[in-house]
């Protein structure tokens, strides 16, 4: 059993990795790295949602009427959403503001629902509170490192303290949404030449 | 238990949203008082890079209550004006009393019926005076508005801020991101002249050496966000319109008295309302 739940805790972080393996949540990923701190929020903010939406849903797994189970699901993780969201513009409101939008749409967001539909469904609370945990993490994870090289190289300061010295001229390309889509691939790229198995033939 | 009972499956969903919909409420609730909080030292925040007395370097380091204790200190007055541009009512700056977005999008309206009560804010800036008044109108995706900042004369725009809701990242969302757009309304004026046109956002530009006073350049890519902003200038100045003349006039005035100018004021006033004009 425990066995098992390391399993569940380790393989969506870099094995079954969301985004870089199931290629799910790739438009936010684009959206809040430019810098390191929006994306350190919305990772904690995903995590939040997954797991606890999934430890939610898996509570209410066995009394969901199944023709509306999307619906339910769905009201589930909207409301933890909105809550999240509440929550951040009471307390870090300059970050929620820019967020913006992408605050609301992790409620579209494939990773929450895929993994209630595929996991918390089927599976009791504990496990499924650690699925949705661990595979927000493994969002988050990614959108750190995109962010990480962003900021980085983009506006040459980490978190909002200037790391390299001031005359490094940044480099806007970094900033704009394509060069997320850039780095996401050298990370899928990093990712399928450590583990074989997932190159196509 | 059957779960694919109809009548089961419309409980169920009635009391899942209810109970969600329940959390929701008592979580806006208690949170409601801080997020009025920060949406009122981010409007004040608005109002003092519009008057120029701080910057977003700075302002992102201050706290909530440093930012409306600065307010207080800055601000010399602020009241409410009706449309003939008379003074109804104060405004108390000790408690940092100001009108909030929601108030903005009322007057709104109430300067298409006719009877708007306008705030205007005066700050003191190293001794000089400032009028901060603010603007609001619709953008392609929803609500842009901001402040003006005029000198004591009102003549002179010295400063401005626009902040919108929901304009398109990169394109109109560049009137709040951009320092150059905002930079470029310092040393604009108010055309007293053309009350329904009094100001332009030049879409290709303000064309040079022909470019008066009350023309900056448009935004490429955002022309339906500029279109907007300039609607909102060209209403709200409308609106604020008799107030800032009757400063204009009496800043006029007492430039001429202080001259020592023998013949009436009235007089001199005029033909300082000319230069003022035609410099």
């Amino acid at each position: 059993m425990n066995e098992d739940l390391k399993k569940t805790l380790l393989n969506p972080i870099f094995k079954g990795n969301p985004i870089t393996v199931l290629v799910l949540g790739i438009c936010s990923s684009l959206a809040v790295t430019v810098q390191l701190k929006g994306a350190l929020v919305m990772a904690l903010s995903v995590i939040i949602v997954t797991g606890i939406s999934s430890l939610i849903v898996s509570l209410l797994r066995n009394s969901i009427p199944n023709r509306v189970r999307i619906i339910v699901q769905l009201v589930v993780v909207a409301m933890m959403v909105i809550l999240v969201d509440q929550v951040l513009r009471a307390y870090a409101y300059s970050i929620d503001k820019q967020l913006s939008v992408y605050i609301g749409l992790i409620i579209t967001n494939c990773i929450v629902m895929g993994r209630i539909e595929a996991f918390a469904l089927g599976n009791k609370p504990i496990p499924s509170l650690l699925d949705g945990l661990a595979n927000g993490a493994g969002y988050g994870m990614i959108l750190v490192i995109v962010a990480f090289f962003r900021e980085l190289l983009g506006s040459g300061t980490l978190l909002g303290f200037r790391v390299l010295p001031a005359s490094y001229v940044p480099n806007n390309l970094v900033i704009l949404p394509p060069m997320a889509l850039i780095l996401l691939g050298c990370i899928v790229w990093v990712q399928r030449s450590i583990q074989k198995d997932l190159q196509e033939k | 238990m059957n779960t694919n009972n109809n009548v089961y499956t419309v409980i169920y969903t009635t009391v899942i949203v209810v109970v969600a919909a329940a959390i929701l409420s008592v979580a806006a609730m208690a949170l409601k008082p801080m997020q009025q909080a920060n949406i009122k030292a981010e409007t004040i925040s608005q109002m003092l890079m519009a008057a120029g007395l701080t910057d977003t370097d700075a302002l992102s380091r201050m706290s909530n209550d440093q930012i409306l204790s600065m307010y207080s200190e800055k601000a010399r007055a602020a009241f409410i004006i009706d449309a003939a541009g008379q003074k109804t009512g104060e405004l108390n700056t000790e408690v940092s009393d100001i009108e909030l977005q929601d108030n903005l999008k009322l007057e709104n309206k109430n300067i298409a019926s006719g009877n708007p009560s306008l705030p205007v804010y005066v700050f003191d800036k190293d001794g000089e005076e400032i009028n901060v008044i603010p603007v609001y109108g619709a953008g392609l995706w929803g609500p842009v508005w901001g402040y003006i900042a005029f000198n004591a004369s009102c003549t002179e725009i010295v400063g401005a801020y626009f902040d919108h809701s929901s304009e398109t990242p990169g394109l109109g969302a560049k009137i709040k991101d951009e320092a150059w757009f905002r930079d470029q309304f310092k040393g604009e004026r108010v055309n007293f002249s053309k009350p329904d046109d009094s100001f332009d956002i030049v879409k290709g530009g303000a064309p040079a050496g022909v470019k008066d006073d009350s023309q900056v350049d448009a935004i490429t890519g955002a022309t339906m966000t500029c279109n907007g902003l300039e609607a909102a200038l060209d209403t709200w100045f409308k609106a604020y319109m008799p107030f800032l003349m009757m400063k204009a006039e009496a800043a006029a005035a007492e430039v001429c008295c202080e001259d020592g100018c023998q013949e009436g004021c009235q007089d001199c006033e005029q033909t300082n309302n000319e230069t003022v004009q035609e410099g």
